[in-house]
């Protein structure tokens, strides 16, 4: 039986046994190669479920929208390692209680979708420590490190020029899983913190302010990256955060769900080289 | 006519240390250069990189954050927070292109009035050498010029 199979019968055996309430999953999307999150209530239409090396997406967002868990009923939900880590990250922030997720829990490997063995966030630990231990996308530094070989003045003009594409849509934030703030800080005008309009010093703090707050908390899903509708390089500002927490802080986004988050806690002996 | 450039300085500094170092150079009648503007906070953990930004935005040539040495924050941890942070903003500041130079933290305790004084002296100097930051500030100006946003 291929996973696909086999997980639409674990989701229909979920829904019947009143384990969860309802099953988070990938459908056909609007072309042949998209897929689109769908969210199943009985297990009469586990058939829409689709599961193959396009469903992509991080699914774990959809948890957060207030009052889906606050029943206490458990929902079931499609998972890569980084959706895993993202319902870490929720849990440590008090945005969810891991029991309550089920996760049907998949990686993606050479073109095909393979089953990963576990239901609760805390049995995939060792999957995750050992993705820890391999550490970052080596694609990314080299690019990260292409920018840091620049001046900063050449830096600066090369994201001038990034930023200037911003529309300020938002997309980036909408399906970041972590972005869960009811008031982003960029909505709030009193003080107005960052300018709205879409020019491009706006644009700047926009973005700047968007990867510190996911700093050591994104989970290099790609979402954002995928939905700019312009291609600013978000990953590579979401890479250079992920670097920086877990070279300095010894902090991989994500780990365990009583990982303390990187910017609210501290070591008294944190290294600090540049502080005059 | 050649006016020597008088960078704009913005530091942002707790109550309890760096204010009071700054208050000791002044009443130790110590000199130091007038670039600098002193924002007062209560604790540096209340010092928001959005400050950071804002000054920049409004047209700040560098930005000094300043605080209690660790281990004397008068709310005990709130320099040790801060400084965690510190660091993952200066390096996305860094990485995005917005010189090092311009943006200094420091460690200023109320009995260091004269370290105060040198430190603002010096800064001011390397700032001024620096030039104004105009790659961010045209930025503003565009704003500024441009009836249609
Ligand atoms: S910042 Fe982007 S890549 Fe990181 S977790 Fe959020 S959506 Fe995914
Ligand atoms: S998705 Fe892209 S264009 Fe939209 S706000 Fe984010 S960075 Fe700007």
């Amino acid at each position: 039986m291929g996973i696909q199979e086999q997980y639409r019968t674990d989701a229909a055996n979920l829904l019947d046994s009143g384990a969860v309430k309802l099953v988070i999953g990938y459908g056909e999307g609007s072309t042949p190669e998209r897929r689109r999150p769908i969210f199943i209530r009985s297990a009469e239409e586990v058939g829409r479920l689709v599961l193959d090396a396009n469903c992509i997406a991080n699914l774990s967002a959809y948890l957060v929208p207030e009052g889906l868990l606050s029943d206490g009923k458990s929902v079931a939900v499609f998972l890569k390692p980084d959706g895993i880590r993202s319902v870490n990250i929720l849990a440590a922030e008090a945005q969810l209680n891991p029991e309550q997720v089920v996760i049907l829990g998949f990686n993606i490997d050479a073109g095909l979708a393979n089953p990963l063995p576990g239901r609760k966030a805390n049995e995939f630990a060792p999957l995750l420590a050992s993705l820890k231990s391999a550490g970052l996308s080596t694609d990314l530094q080299r690019e990260a490190d292409r920018l840091e070989q620049m001046t900063a003045v050449e830096r600066f003009e090369y994201w001038k020029e990034q930023f200037s594409k911003c529309i300020k849509c938002y997309a980036c934030r909408q399906v970041c899983p972590m972005c869960y703030c009811r008031r982003c800080i960029v909505d709030v005008n009193q003080p107005q913190w960052v300018n709205t309009s879409s020019h491009t010093l706006g644009n700047f703090e926009w973005n700047i302010i968007r990867a510190y707050h996911l700093a050591g908390r994104c989970v290099a899903c790609g979402g954002c990256d995928r939905a700019c509708p312009v291609n600013i390089p978000l990953r590579l500002l979401n890479h250079r955060m992920s670097k920086e927490a877990l070279d300095t802080f010894d902090h991989f986004a994500g780990e365990s769900a009583d990982q303390k988050p990187v910017l609210a806690t501290f070591r008294q002996d944190d290294p600090e080289t540049f502080i005059l | 006519m050649t006016e020597t450039f008088e960078p704009k300085i913005v530091a942002f500094v707790c109550t309890y240390c760096t204010y009071a170092g700054a208050d000791l150079a002044g009443t130790s009648r110590m000199k130091y250069a007038s670039n600098v503007r002193m924002v007062r906070l209560p604790c540096t953990g209340r010092i928001s990189p959005m400050f950071i930004l804002k000054a920049l935005q409004k047209g700040a040539d560098g930005v000094l954050v300043s605080g209690c040495h660790p281990g004397d924050c008068h709310f005990a941890q709130g320099n040790y927070h801060a400084r965690r942070r510190w660091t993952v903003f200066r390096s996305l500041l860094a990485f995005t292109g917005i010189p090092e130079e311009r943006i200094k933290f420091s460690w200023i305790s109320a009995a260091e009035g004269a370290k105060f004084a040198e430190l603002i002296n010096s800064i001011t100097d390397e700032i001024r050498a620096l030039g104004p930051f105009e790659q961010y500030q045209e930025l503003q100006k565009v704003i500024e010029t441009q009836s249609t946003y």
